[in-house]
């Protein structure tokens, strides 16, 4: 058995590696991957990176880029690099925490609702598609300003308005898997319900979910950053977003102020959203001929 | 002898279209009654549309019935009765079209095998289960068994997985298997080695067998009485020489008179007309009426009951 | 001189980083009148061989041949435009996925009628309609199956369709690529019943592909054995099904379960197909044959005549009958 078990690991990582090759054939997955690599290990490095505290204040208010300040420094004479460098720690645990629980919660109920099939999943669609017809980020302004910008709170309304897409596709994979063969000898064999749900339906139709949660992780960086811009976000923490909404009024005199976020907001967005479409070509199965 | 393993009675399934807003029904399987005998290789013979896929469904409880009752091994499983029976899984099993489509893709062949024979607990300690299975592989002539154990299924061919599937069917010590066109994806000179293994499997765990198949040839080889379907009710069933050398109904006249065959002399046809159409609201009287070349007029009002000729020989035609 | 002339025919598949070697020194003369049936399992390159023959083979296939002529004239090296003025018009295909190969938003006419104007752009539309019921009438579709999308057909109407479609510019040479593979029994024997009639009234040769013996059985006059890329068999129908010269061809006549049985069961062939990219150096059939002698394994057999037959086994004389 542990003989057994052995050999089918390593040939798991095999096609694992299979997966890689394909993912880093294209420059969208490398460039992106690259990106997010370098967001990752300024969040984690951050204090070692950033050469100032990003709250200590200085004489130097307002000074253009330059040796000293590498992005130059705001109103208060903090120093931009190492507040952009914090923010990442925001903008990137936003991105992840709310499309993950959107891709939980989409998995869940998109799967739930295609394999079951029947009155269950007319109910769920209908759900579904009501909740794709409210405009997500107008909830997400009134949610904010009723129960306060708390960031658990903005990460979790991104998480709670998004999934309805990451359902439907989920339940588009889960009603074409449920008619497979497979799934046929798993009834035939016995297999309980749930374990034929989790055990084949969901594993064998996840992919495109997650390459949905790719670009989803960028949208919800910007939507964080969309609401900091409003004046709504954690008024306790830094995100880019946030260093934008200082730079604003500053912006005629002191553009660096709102364009060195800026830039990182939008290859955040770019990065994440290239890794989206490197798994969507890796996972479609018409990109795999011939291996 | 000659007790009854399996017998249906009455039994029907209608699937719902809805064609531009008004409901119609499919009627798939339509009254269907006959019995399999213990031991026994009974064929299900029909194109496509008669309803022989959904017939093999509705007897392994993939699919549930409109109304009738099925009565196997004692006890009645139509319904949700067959829930009752903790162990009706293990009795009854399933081999199905698609070999390529029976297994899980990201699993490898061991654990698609394995998984089985625990959950319908043959035997508790997971050592045994796959000495168990490479024994039964060695035994199939699958080998080396451990190394196909170990591969994915997109790694083996048609044949192979085909074997494979019979084998984690066989596992589980069936006394009751359902194929439903087992071999009609598998080229010809794999056939007979799956056919043959089909055979020997059905030999050494003593069950009996509902075949289901679209190929006389294939039917007769492999079964000792068969069933002629067309659009969803049963046109003849007698023994496969009888099917063979001498068919009754004219649908099954046709059927033998159509099917290509190697043989030096031209045969002669049974000619008819038309193709087969879906059920679908299927006007009274004999299905088989409007491409029936002795069709008279009562054949579209009254419908043919299924009746004896002779002893183990059911036809459904007034003119026989 | 046969209609068509095929020698040292080869066509590979560039694959990443190997080539696929799927048909290999095919040489075969079709003459006039016969109906050929290729039969082969999956894998034995017959469709390659009949898409090669029509130019239509996917982008990283490619044919190469010494010689191959259609009613003498050679269709090897002229150019694809002198090509397209010559498909459809003296040889065509009927595809097995008839459904496929129809729009499903245009009716049965308009495709028709495109598929004229296509090789003969000065056709009126009063010429067209009467010449596609003509052909309709021939395949025994009645003239409203015109007007028809198509959906509203069945499968057997369907591969009418396209059968007429393949014989509007009454060609010499028609290619059914499993034509009748996904049509019920009786619709394929009727299918059958009217490529025959067919084939005597308008004197059509035919290269049926195909991997039901039974259908070549009932159809065609003459057959040939693919395996793995090779022509293994060549020769009259009943002489090749029951004296079979090549080991090959007796073991796919005896796993082909038959109403008729020939007694003593079925018999597969144990085996694999070998690796097309790197055949092996003699016999294709080496690893499967239960003839086979030590040499087989090194020496390639040549297809070699026999009486008015054409055998490629070393052992071809001895295992007569």
């Amino acid at each position: 058995m542990v003989v057994e078990n052995q050999i089918s690991l390593s040939r798991r990582e095999n096609k694992l590696l299979k997966y890689a090759r394909s993912y880093f054939s294209s420059v969208k997955g490398i460039v992106g991957f690259s990106l997010l690599l370098l967001f990752i290990f300024m969040a984690i490095f951050a204090p070692v990176i950033a050469p100032y505290s990003p709250d200590e204040m200085t004489d130097d208010v307002l000074k253009p880029p330059s040796a000293k300040h590498l992005f130059g420094t705001d109103h208060l004479g903090r120093d931009i690099y190492s507040r952009v460098v914090f923010g990442s720690r925001i903008s990137l645990s936003v991105g992840f925490v709310a499309a993950g629980l959107s891709a939980v919660i989409g998995v869940l109920i998109g799967s739930f609702s295609g394999f079951y099939g029947g009155i269950t999943d007319d109910i769920v669609s209908k759900i579904v598609d009501t909740f794709l017809m409210i405009p997500s980020f107008f909830l997400i302004l009134i949610i904010v300003s009723i129960f306060g910008s708390n960031i658990l709170y903005i990460m979790f309304v991104i998480g709670l308005t998004t999934w309805p897409g990451n359902a439907r596709l989920m339940r588009a994979q889960a009603l074409s898997i449920r008619e497979r063969t497979f799934i046929m000898v798993a009834r035939s064999t016995g297999e309980s319900r749930i374990r034929i749900l989790f055990g084949h339906v969901i594993p064998n139709g996840v992919f495109p979910v997650i390459a949905n949660s790719a670009l989803q992780m960028g949208g919800a960086i910007l939507t964080e950053a969309s609401l900091s811009f409003l004046g709504l976000g954690d008024p306790n923490l830094t995100s880019w977003g946030k260093l934008i909404f200082q730079g604003r009024p500053y912006m005629t005199f002191a553009p660096w102020m709102i364009i060195i976020p800026g830039i990182f907001v939008v290859l955040a967005v770019l990065a994440f959203s290239f890794i989206g479409d490197g798994l969507q070509f890796t996972f479609n199965p018409k990109n795999r001929k011939g291996e | 002898m000659d007790k009854n393993i399996l017998q249906v009675k009455d039994l029907v399934k209608y699937f719902p279209v809805r064609k531009f807003g008004k409901k119609q029904y499919v009627k798939a399987v339509d009254g269907l009654n006959f019995s399999i005998k213990d031991g026994e290789i009974f064929g299900v013979l029909g194109e496509s549309g008669c309803g022989k896929t959904t017939l093999g469904r509705v007897i392994n409880r993939l699919e549930h019935e409109q109304s009738g009752t099925i009565e196997f091994m004692g006890g009645t499983i139509s319904g949700k009765e067959y829930r009752k029976d903790r162990h009706f899984r293990r009795r009854m099993q399933m081999i199905f079209q698609n070999p390529y489509d029976s297994f899980d893709p990201r699993v490898i062949i061991y654990k698609s095998m394995d998984l089985p024979m625990k959950i319908n607990e043959i035997e508790p300690d997971g050592r045994k289960r796959l000495e168990r299975i490479i024994e039964t592989m060695n035994h199939a002539k699958l080998t080396p068994a451990e190394s196909l154990l170990t591969r994915y299924p997109h790694e083996l061919s048609g044949g192979q997985l085909q074997r494979i599937s019979m084998i984690r069917s066989m596992l589980l010590n069936p006394k009751f298997l359902v194929a439903d066109e087992c071999v009609s994806m598998l080229d010809v000179s794999v056939r007979a080695g799956v056919l043959n293994l089909l055979l020997t499997i059905q030999k050494e765990l003593k069950s009996s067998m509902l075949f289901i198949t679209h190929d006389i040839s294939v039917a007769t080889y492999i079964c000792q009485r068969i069933m002629v379907l067309y659009a969803g009710k049963i046109m003849e069933i007698a023994s496969s020489d009888g099917i063979l050398k001498n068919p009754l109904h004219p649908y099954s006249k046709a059927l033998v008179s159509y099917s290509p065959t190697i043989s030096k002399e031209e045969k002669m046809r049974y000619t008819i007309t038309g193709e087969v159409v879906t059920p679908i609201d299927p006007p009274p009287g004999c299905r088989f009426a409007s491409r029936c070349p002795i069709a008279k007029g009562e054949c579209t009002e009254k419908e043919p009951e299924l009746r004896y000729i002779g002893k183990d020989r059911q036809v459904a035609c007034h003119f026989v | 001189m046969p209609l068509l002339e095929m020698k040292n025919v080869n066509i590979n598949y560039r694959l990443k980083n190997r080539q696929v070697r799927a048909v290999r020194d095919f040489t075969l003369d079709i003459n006039e009148g016969d109906i050929v049936g290729v039969i082969g399992e999956s894998g034995s390159g017959k469709s390659t061989l009949a898409h090669g023959l029509m130019r239509i083979l996917p982008g990283n296939g490619y044919m190469e041949a010494s010689t191959i002529t259609l009613n003498g004239r050679d269709i090897l090296n002229i150019s694809d435009n002198e090509f397209r003025q010559l498909r459809w018009v003296e040889m065509s295909i009927v595809f097995q996925k008839a459904m496929s190969a129809l729009s499903p938003v245009h009716k049965i006419f308009d495709q028709m009628y495109d598929a004229i104007l296509a090789h003969k752009p000065e056709t009126g539309k009063e010429e067209a309609i009467k010449k596609l019921e003509g052909l309709l009438s021939v395949v025994n579709l009645p003239r409203k199956a015109l007007d028809m999308y198509p959906h509203e057909l069945s499968g057997g109407m369907m591969q009418r369709v396209m059968i007429s479609l393949g014989l509007i510019f009454n060609p010499k040479l028609v290619i059914l690529d499993e034509v009748t593979t996904a049509l019920d029994v009786i619709t394929q024997g009727q299918l059958l019943d009217e490529v025959k009639r067919l084939v005597k009234e308008f004197g059509l040769t035919v290269m049926m592909i195909t991997h039901d013996i039974g259908v070549v059985n009932e159809l065609c006059t003459k057959i040939a054995i693919l395996y793995a890329g090779e022509l293994l068999e060549y020769g009259d129908v009943k002489d090749v099904i029951f004296r079979p010269l090549n080991p090959y061809t007796r073991a796919l006549v005896e796993s082909h379960p038959d109403l008729n049985p020939h007694g003593g069961g079925l018999r597969g062939i144990p085996g694999t197909l070998p690796d097309l990219s790197n055949p092996p150096e003699g016999c294709i059939f080496y690893d499967r044959c239960t003839c086979r002698l030590d040499r087989c394994r090194e020496e390639k057999p040549e297809l070699r005549d026999f009486n008015d037959r054409k055998v490629k086994c070393l052992r071809a004389g001895e295992l007569n009958g």
